[in-house]
């Protein structure tokens, strides 16, 4: 060899180990930096929100502090609005710190230009006492022009939607809650004496066009739970709060105009803890009370054990305490999130569903007065030197937490806490249900009944081929199957979501008892073949064909399986199986379950283990078989005694691969589990799975939003699962390829 | 037709008479009529592919595992036809033991390697496994070595060791005949030097067969030497005459390396 061709072989040997080494290390590059991408994405979810200062008045307001009844302020942080005594609305731009405009409301009814008491709502709402106890429901209206030449300007005016005349009896109240929602307008009054006055004026338009006016007054006398201390009423004006000095929250129901009924009447805290203000989450179905001890917790009706015919006003969250006795909630109105304001000045900011504490605002001088924008992207607060501070919210993703992702939460109008993936809802005070609990039971459903109709079928399968029957069948066998691997997935998910489960639903008696009748048929073929075995003709066919004898049994069981199944059927479950698991039972069939995912995803998993399988077994030396086989082993103790050890590391790793495919696949679980988030073992039922659950919402999930976050997410969490199981899957292949090594 | 030998021998354990076999049709043994002295060691030598480890196999049916392998003629097992559709094998290849060119012990312990073939036949007395083992290691010559290991994998010893396993696994079922097909051309000389002493005190208890290329080997071992050629049986009888005084031309070439 000459020293030029010896410096050519080094040379390309060489190369060929860079690229090599290249090409591996890029693929393990690949991975971890699709890792990271994935992981970027999720992270900030568990970023936490923070209030930025965004503005501050360097000179006190000109409006006496004391006066002020409420503030608000516009969705793009750029006007305030303050509300005083004497029922004038100032308009501050915080750009330049000037008084823009003023807006004196009209007092109605004649009434001296002075307000008794406010109470603000969402959407810059407030409720007015007039001095001569005529109230008016007003709302601040701020109206954005945008220009070609100049940038966009805020307009603003002063809406009144609803009036009410003085109280015929002439008693003015503490303090009033007034609402106006489609033409019925609500007004509850707290009055000095502990009772609460309702008033309901409704307005309906009959079909000739003949408006008619109705008006309700009731008088509420609650007997017991001592003083009043707050009222609050929902925003369709459809329940009345109330709580008490002793602690007492009372709830009454107004679904019918004229007709109020007390449903609710209990003691909220078993030390008396005075109740000091109420006001409703977002959404209407939860009440946020604030106690005198500084006590923030959220109630919601739920059906008690002991009668689950009603619902009973029950304690469910319980958020950040405050040192002062509470003084004021303003709820978010995009989220389940709730301002609250101490009587030391310090107002929290936290969510309900996650019971997450998101921030405090302490600044020097106590706030007195404050309010969330309506996008709940900034608040606004009065100090007690008549400044305002503006805080702009940031960041965050108040709704998920490990506990709302992983454990039990309570959600609004459920009995109890669950794990519950409801991503979306109806309307915009939907409260998310994102558990990824169910996502995970799912798919681990899902690939735990595809591994137990696949494991058996491959295993059984490949040793039969591999160890049985003659090469040439082998030959045959084995590329139909690996072909089965090629097929699309979604062409699997297509026929058995299409095609195999309305035949699965209308006979599902024959196929259950097709799992007795085959087993017993091939056990009953066998034993009748017994004696046919030495025949001439038999034994031309015995080794390796037997499955061809097998084929018209299988077929005979097939149709005896049919027809005892629906034999079955009429005698046992009086001809309707479905209706017996629904009434009896009490259980559903859902029509794509997880029979018809075992099929589908089985199918898919099959071609993988039993190719793998296949092989190992054909690769266990032939002198282990031979000196198994000379010692007077039969050859299913030679494959039960030493092929199945020798081949196992790689079987297992046959069943780990199979398995890991079973839980990312995605087309098929998409079409044929029905993709309901449920968390039950009835084979009857459908699931979704993590993977298929981000091919549902991804493109429903605004980028950056919480839900896409969550679903990046998830996949984080299938990556990490099925690395997991890898790993452990690995070694375990290590250990038994040690025990079980093949000495050359 | 080449030349039939017939060697008649006095209570032989196996007879085989005119045998025949094909390989998918190409024949490979030639009308094959020998007999197997009972208690000795016979040798069977030849170059390369002349059938001697074919004929090996035909005495426990080994040649049942490869595909396309027909058999016409008579093996008779003291008077028990073998090439018999109806023969019970796992029964025959408990009579007939075999060994391997190369060890092939069990990935799993001395001690279950040993058993193997108690096991399979249902045995599950510990006890007499223990003692089995005991009695057959030590046969194999291979008690004081691994006595204290018996419960570590056999893949652990040495390749000379894990043929003696294979003997003491063969032997553990106590069979008639003990086939060896060349069980010492993966093994040094030192180790080969064992088998071969194991082998003379084998011949106590066991009839031998022992397939081998190392002419000294079979001039050592063996009490009958058997020289076939291109699938025939060419010369049959004692080793001391065939080695000293062959009666064929082609033995004599053989045995000299002239060829082969």
């Amino acid at each position: 060899m000459s020293a030029e061709y010896r410096k050519r072989v080094k040379r390309w040997d060489r190369i060929a180990t860079w690229v090599i080494t290249g090409g591996g290390m890029a693929v393990i590059a690949a991975v971890i930096l699709i890792l990271l991408l994935i992981v970027r994405v999720a992270v900030p979810l568990f970023e936490s929100q923070e209030a930025r200062k965004f503005w501050g008045s360097s000179n006190p307001s000109t409006i006496e502090p004391d006066t002020v009844l409420a503030v608000g302020m516009d969705d793009y942080l750029e006007t305030g609005v303050l509300l005083d005594r004497a029922g004038r609305f100032t308009f501050v731009n915080f750009a330049d710190d000037s008084t823009i405009g003023e807006i004196v409301l009209e007092p109605p009814y004649e009434s001296p230009s002075e307000i008794l008491a406010a109470i603000p709502h969402h959407g810059l709402g407030y409720s007015l006492l007039w001095a001569n106890g005529a109230a008016s429901f007003a709302r601040v209206v701020f109206s954005r022009d945008h220009h070609v030449d100049r940038p966009p300007t805020t307009a603003f005016r002063v809406d009144t939607l609803a009036e009410f005349a003085p109280p015929e009896d002439g008693l003015i109240p503490i303090r009033t809650v007034t609402r106006y929602h489609d033409g019925r307008a609500t007004r509850a009054d707290l009055l000095h004496d502990n009772r609460i006055r309702v008033t309901q004026e409704v307005e309906e338009t009959d079909l000739f066009g003949n408006v008619s006016r109705d008006s309700h007054v009731s008088v509420l006398d609650p007997a017991v739970g001592g003083e009043i201390a707050d009222i609050f009423v929902d925003t369709e004006g459809l329940a009345l709060f109330a709580g008490t000095k002793d602690g007492y929250l009372m709830r009454w129901a107004m679904r019918r105009v004229g007709t109020i009924e007390l449903t609710d009447s209990l003691l909220a805290f078993e030390n008396n803890r005075a109740i000091s203000t109420l006001s409703m989450v977002f959404g209407d179905v939860s009440l946020a009370v604030g106690d005198e001890q500084g006590g923030m917790t959220v109630w919601f009706p739920v059906r008690p054990d002991y009668d689950p015919q009603r619902r009973v006003l029950s304690h469910i969250h319980t958020l950040k305490s405050h040192r002062g006795p509470v003084t004021a909630i303003s709820p978010s109105q995009r989220t389940k999130s709730l301002l609250s304001l101490g009587a030391d000045g310090e107002l929290h900011m936290d969510h309900m569903t996650s019971n997450k504490h998101l921030f405090g605002l302490r600044p020097e001088s106590p706030i007195r007065k404050a309010a969330l924008s309506s996008r709940a992207n900034g608040i606004i607060g009065l100090d007690d030197a008549g400044r305002l501070n503006v805080w702009a919210i940031e960041g965050g993703y108040p709704e998920a937490t490990w506990g709302t992702l992983f454990g039990k939460v309570w959600y609004e109008n459920y009995d109890e806490p669950a794990f519950v993936w409801q991503s979306t809802g109806a309307t915009n005070a939907f409260e998310p249900k994102t558990s990824l609990v169910p996502l995970v039971f799912g798919s681990f459903k899902g690939t735990l009944y595809a591994m137990l109709y696949a494991i058996p079928l491959a295993l059984f399968g490949a040793i039969y081929t591999s160890q049985f029957t003659t090469a040439r069948f082998r030959g045959v066998i084995k590329p139909a199957v690996e072909v089965m691997a090629a097929l699309p997935s979604v062409v699997i998910g297509f026929l058995i979501a299409l095609w195999l489960a309305p035949i699965v639903e209308v006979h599902i008696m024959p196929f259950a008892v097709s799992l007795a009748v085959f087993p017993a048929c091939f056990l009953i073929f066998i034993v009748l073949w017994q004696p046919f075995r030495n025949l001439k003709l038999a034994r031309h066919i015995e080794r390796g064909y037997e499955f061809i004898a097998f084929i018209p049994i299988m077929l005979l069981a097939g149709v005896a399986a049919y027809f005892i199944g629906h034999f079955v059927e009429d005698m046992l479950f009086a001809g309707d199986f479905h209706r017996w698991l629904f009434e009896d039972a009490g259980r559903n069939y859902d029509q794509r379950n997880c029979i018809i995912i075992a099929f589908g995803l089985g199918f898919a998993v099959i071609p993988i283990i039993f190719s793998i399988t296949e092989d190992s077994l054909s690769n266990v030396p032939q002198r282990l078989t031979a000196a198994s086989m000379a010692l007077g082993a039969t050859r299913w103790q030679t494959v039960w005694r030493v092929v199945l050890p020798s081949a196992s590391p790689c079987i297992f790793a046959a069943i780990m691969i199979g398995f890991g495919r079973a839980v990312g696949e995605t087309m098929i679980v998409l079409m044929a589990t029905g993709n309901t988030p449920l968390m039950e073992w009835s084979i009857f039922t459908g699931m979704r799975t993590l993977s298929a659950n981000i091919a549902v919402e991804i493109p429903e999930a605004p980028v950056g939003g919480t839900l896409y976050r969550i679903l990046f997410l998830s996949a984080v969490l299938l990556f990490i699962l099925t690395s997991i199981v890898n790993t452990a899957a690995e070694l375990v292949r290590q250990y038994l390829r040690k025990r079980y090594a093949q000495f050359q | 037709m080449t030349q039939l030998v017939t060697s008649v021998i006095e209570d032989p354990i196996v007879r085989t008479r005119n045998l025949n076999l094909y390989y998918s049709g190409a024949q490979a043994l030639f009308n094959i009529s020998m007999d197997f002295p009972r208690n000795q060691v016979t040798a069977l030598i030849g170059p390369s592919g002349c059938g001697k480890s074919t004929l090996l196999r035909c005495l426990n049916r080994m040649n049942d595992l490869i595909i396309g392998v027909t058999v016409d003629g008579s093996i008779l097992l003291e008077d028990i036809e073998l090439d018999d559709p109806d023969l019970d094998v796992v029964e025959l290849r408990r009579q007939v033991g075999m060994v391997f060119q190369k060890s092939n012990p069990f990935p799993n312990t001395i001690f279950e390697n040993v058993v193997y073939g108690l096991r399979i036949a249902g045995m599950n007395n510990r006890e007499e496994l223990r003692v089995t083992c005991e009695r057959s290691l030590q046969q194999a010559g291979l008690w004081d070595e691994v006595k204290d290991r018996l419960h570590e994998s056999a893949l652990g010893l040495s390749g000379g060791q894990q043929q003696r396993l294979c003997i003491a696994r063969a032997i553990a079922i106590n069979p008639q005949v003990v086939l060896m097909d060349e069980p010492c051309s993966a093994l040094d000389p030192r180790s080969t030097a064992r088998i071969e002493d194991l082998i003379a005190e084998l011949r106590e208890q066991y009839t031998i067969v022992i397939v081998t290329h190392n002419m000294q080997q079979a001039a050592r071992v063996s009490d009958y030497t058997g020289f076939l050629y291109e699938g025939v049986l060419i010369e049959f009888g004692l080793t001391k005459k065939i080695f000293t005084k062959p009666n064929e031309k082609q033995t004599e070439d053989y045995i000299t390396g002239r060829f082969g």
